[in-house]
């Protein structure tokens, strides 16, 4: 119910972040040098977002978005620029003037998984962004129908058949750790792509797959009314929100893969500026509005700076990538 | 069959907003449908980008309106002065503007509108009960049957689109075509981007729809700038006397069932199925030739049956998430920008936007019957709006419309692309429908075929064993080998063959 109302707030906010851009834009003639003296100045911030406006990443930007705006004051509005899993809005902020005013919401899976599933130079490289902070993370969980019978990795094994699993599609969070769950267990199983987490519970809970794995967000009302078993969830500890459930690394396959999102500028944002933005999102990750967005979305806190988000993307594109080579896992066309 | 929902879905409808956007709707509809030329799949696709900031729920209350509003409206025009507003009304200009020269028109507008009325409730009605059954088994639906479901889709329209099978083939092919743009979503590969990262998702749905049915209509009308404006027949004695009422029950009645179910089949919709009522009332008539002369039944059928197809259309795209005709292409559009999507789980998850856009069609229905006669004389009037005014504007909004939906400025290139390509394409008898379905059935066959053949592990005969799919491929083996066999039938003993097919045949085309 919560997200169906955000989304409703955040459709209807669509609306007015071109009115206020276009506001904006006018306030804006005439008085571009005065706003060098102290960030963030008169002018407005943008928050660019790669995925379509009501999904989970759209949520996230817009409810902070607010927060900030209060304690900058100048107007944060959220554009979403979906394509290419990100890469369309990613590219244009590469193209922003440093300053500050525009900002993304950047998913882990596109600095950590994308790169793995498509050819060179096709997805953006993390180290042509500052970041300015992180965000949270949310965890993948692998369901099946309650109908399937099976409860456990072991069961699974025990098939005697090769196992199809559904995945949100290629390059995601979702294909990596079900391919390393499978190919660690050695269990033979074959992915069938689907297009994001709606339609791939659709074909988990009618049985046309096996398996599927996919945010835990999107699967635990399923999970509460029994239609769906959890197997495991990929993340590192158990989530809080499925005590029950083991996660994969207890089953004794190394694959936790996380989705993860942080606030990205372009590269060459002064230093000052940066410090400022993340001691304001600071502020709007203490509001207890923000807290309970996290909770009812099943989000896990992970509000480190820019340097140590850069640390874990990088150290996960490393271990993603050795993995992805010792298994011999064709995510994409990549070679 | 539980009703509570439906009861709830009520509720939806009457909250002040909803019912308020219901009657925008059904106001915007019956002015398009007076509106030559401009037909509801472009009004809708015009629209799409203001249903952005208005809740799902509303913005399909609206979008249908139109649909059905449209019905209604283009009645108008085609009784008082002889040209259809609508394609579906084409058929009520043969009997309707005899009767209004007959001095009848009210007469006709009268039985029409309760035709339309009529025929619309019954459809809602069936809609309720028919809807929850299919949904009911849609979890079944895999990609096999998604697959046979596009195919028969597909093939269905290219083979009853209006304006040759031919052009519609070739229409259908390049939507098909067009769906092909992107990423390969099974392994990533860029196809036909030309490492233009706007192209990397592949062409979206909205601009080709703007571009094709916005953009590509108001072009095409600017060429008829020098239409003969002509003085309208006056209306007098709108309600239709009882001897009318009970010499059309009977076209009304079975109206309703033609269009009910041709509304159902993909490719069907409002147009086919008021040629078809209007078919099998001649055929049914004691007196044929009264027809074309000012016959009540020639009126009441065709409307009757517009509506009804206008409102059962919305069964497979509200249970299956497959658009039957155009414009339900254009509100799967709609429906995909407020991320609903719209399918099997769709009555379960959101009943509210499932029962709220069904039951307001019974609250539309009841304000186009009450609003349909009294606002005759000033729908007309709308007819005398210079083409000069109404073209720029409407350009103007389509522009910044497919601007403000994903702020993009590639999104309007695109818009005027396809807008020249539709001019081109209804210059040279092409129509357009085909190339819009195929485009948006394009990606759902081939994803649901790959997925399948990946579930069946390469093995075709799959396909067969599943009794769904099944039984949609023999359906769509029948259609599509049905005409060639016929004609071979007709071959071989030419002079058997009834000269009263012929005719039918060619009052349908």
């Amino acid at each position: 119910m919560t997200i169906k109302r955000v989304r409703r707030w955040a459709t209807a906010g669509a609306g007015f972040a071109l009115a206020l851009s276009l506001a904006a834009c006018g306030g804006n003639v005439g008085g571009g040098g005065s706003d060098d003296a102290k960030f963030p100045g008169k002018s407005p911030i943008t928050i660019l977002v790669g995925q379509d406006p009501g999904g989970s990443t759209d949520l996230i930007a817009r409810a902070l978005a607010d927060k900030v705006s209060n304690d900058l004051g100048v107007p944060v509005t959220v554009e979403n620029k979906p394509g290419a899993n990100g890469g369309l809005a990613a590219k244009e902020l590469a193209g922003k003037k440093a300053d500050g005013h525009t900002l993304m919401v950047y998913n882990g899976s596109l600095a950590y998984i994308t790169p793995l599933a498509v050819a060179a130079g096709q997805a953006p490289d993390m180290a042509d962004y500052d970041i300015v902070t992180g965000i949270s993370q949310d965890d993948y969980v692998m369901v099946t129908a309650a109908k399937s019978g099976f409860k456990t990795v072991d069961d699974l094994a025990k098939a005697g058949r090769p196992i199809t699993f559904g995945t949100t599609g290629v390059g995601t969070g979702s294909q990596l750790s079900q391919e390393l769950l499978f190919r660690q267990a050695n269990i033979p199983a074959k992915a069938v792509p689907f297009k994001g987490g709606s339609p791939t519970l659709t074909a988990v809970l009618g049985g046309q797959v096996d398996v599927g794995s996919v945010q835990l967000g999107e699967a635990i009302e399923q999970v509460k009314a029994g239609k769906l078993t959890p197997i495991v969830t990929f993340a590192e500890k158990r989530p809080t929100y499925l005590p029950d459930t083991p996660t994969a690394v207890e089953a004794g396959h190394d694959v936790p893969v996380q989705q993860s999102r942080a606030i990205f500028a372009p590269k060459g944002t002064p230093k000052e500026v940066i410090d400022a933005l993340r001691a304001s999102f600071q502020k709007a990750f203490q509001a207890d509005a923000y807290k309970k967005f996290n909770e009812d979305n099943l989000l896990t806190p992970n509000e480190v700076d820019g340097e140590e988000l850069r640390k874990q993307w990088t150290a996960n594109l490393d271990k993603y990538r050795a993995v992805v080579q010792k298994y011999n896992i064709q995510l994409g066309e990549a070679k | 069959m539980d009703f509570a929902p439906v009861l709830h879905g009520f509720g939806v409808v009457l909250e002040p907003t909803n019912l308020l956007y219901c009657l925008i709707g059904v106001v915007i509809g019956m002015l398009i449908g007076v509106l030559p030329g401009l037909g509801p799949a472009a009004t809708i696709a015009i629209l799409l980008p203001v249903t952005f900031g208005i809740e799902p729920v509303t913005a399909v209350i609206m979008l249908a309106g139109i649909f059905y509003g449209a019905q209604y409206g283009g009645t108008i025009t085609s009784v008082l002065l002889r040209l259809p507003g609508e394609a579906s009304s084409v058929v009520t200009v043969f009997d309707g503007h005899a009767m209004a020269r007959q001095g009848r028109a009210g007469t006709a507008l009268g039985i029409a509108a309760i035709g339309s009325f009529v025929g619309g409730t019954v459809s809602i009605i069936a809609l309720t009960l028919v809807a929850p059954l299919v949904a009911g088994f849609a979890l079944d639906f895999g990609p096999p049957e998604y697959t046979a479901l596009a195919l028969l889709g597909i093939l269905l329209v290219a083979t009853i689109s209006s304006g040759g099978r031919l052009k519609a083939v070739i229409a259908a092919c390049v939507g098909l075509l067009l769906a092909t743009v992107g990423q390969d979503g099974f392994t990533g590969a860029e196809r036909f981007t030309f490492d233009n990262l706007s192209l990397a998702d592949g062409l979206d749905f909205v601009p080709i729809a703007m571009g094709l049915f916005g953009l590509g209509e108001i072009l095409y009308n600017l060429e008829e700038r020098h239409r003969a404006a002509q003085a309208p027949v006056a209306v007098a004695n709108v309600w239709p006397s009882r001897a009318d009422l009970r010499q059309s029950s009977g076209a009304i009645g079975r109206g309703s069932l033609v269009g009910f179910v041709l509304g159902i089949l993909p490719g069907g919709g409002a147009t086919l199925s008021s040629l078809a009522a209007y078919a099998l009332e001649k055929r049914r008539a004691k007196h044929p030739e009264r027809f074309g002369k000012g016959a009540v039944e020639g009126v009441a059928a065709p409307e009757t049956a517009n509506n009804a197809a206008a409102t059962s259309s919305f069964i497979p795209l509200l249970t299956l998430g497959i658009p039957a005709n155009a414009t339900m292409a254009v509100i799967f559009g709609a429906l995909l920008i407020q991320g609903v999507t719209p399918g099997p789980q769709l009555v379960e998850q959101d009943p509210d936007l499932f029962w709220g856009v069904v039951n307001s069609m019974y609250i539309g229905n009841i304000l186009l019957l009450i609003m349909s006669i009294p606002l005759v004389g000033l729908f007309v009037k709308i007819l005398k709006v210079r083409a000069t005014i109404l073209a720029p504007v409407t350009v103007l909004i389509t522009l910044i419309g497919v601007y403000t939906v994903r702020n993009s400025v590639f999104d309007i290139g695109l818009v005027i692309v396809f807008g020249a390509l539709g001019y081109l394409m209804k210059k040279l008898g092409f129509d357009p429908g085909p190339l819009v379905l195929a485009f948006v059935l394009g990606s759902l066959l081939e994803e649901s075929l790959r997925r399948s053949l990946l579930i069946f592990d390469g093995d075709a005969t799959g396909f067969f064993t599943r009794p769904i799919s099944g039984t949609l491929f023999v359906a769509f083996l029948l259609v599509a080998l049905l005409p060639p066999l016929r004609t071979a039938l007709r071959r071989r003993r030419p002079a058997a063959v009834p000269s009263e097919t012929a005719t039918q045949d060619k009052e349908l085309v």
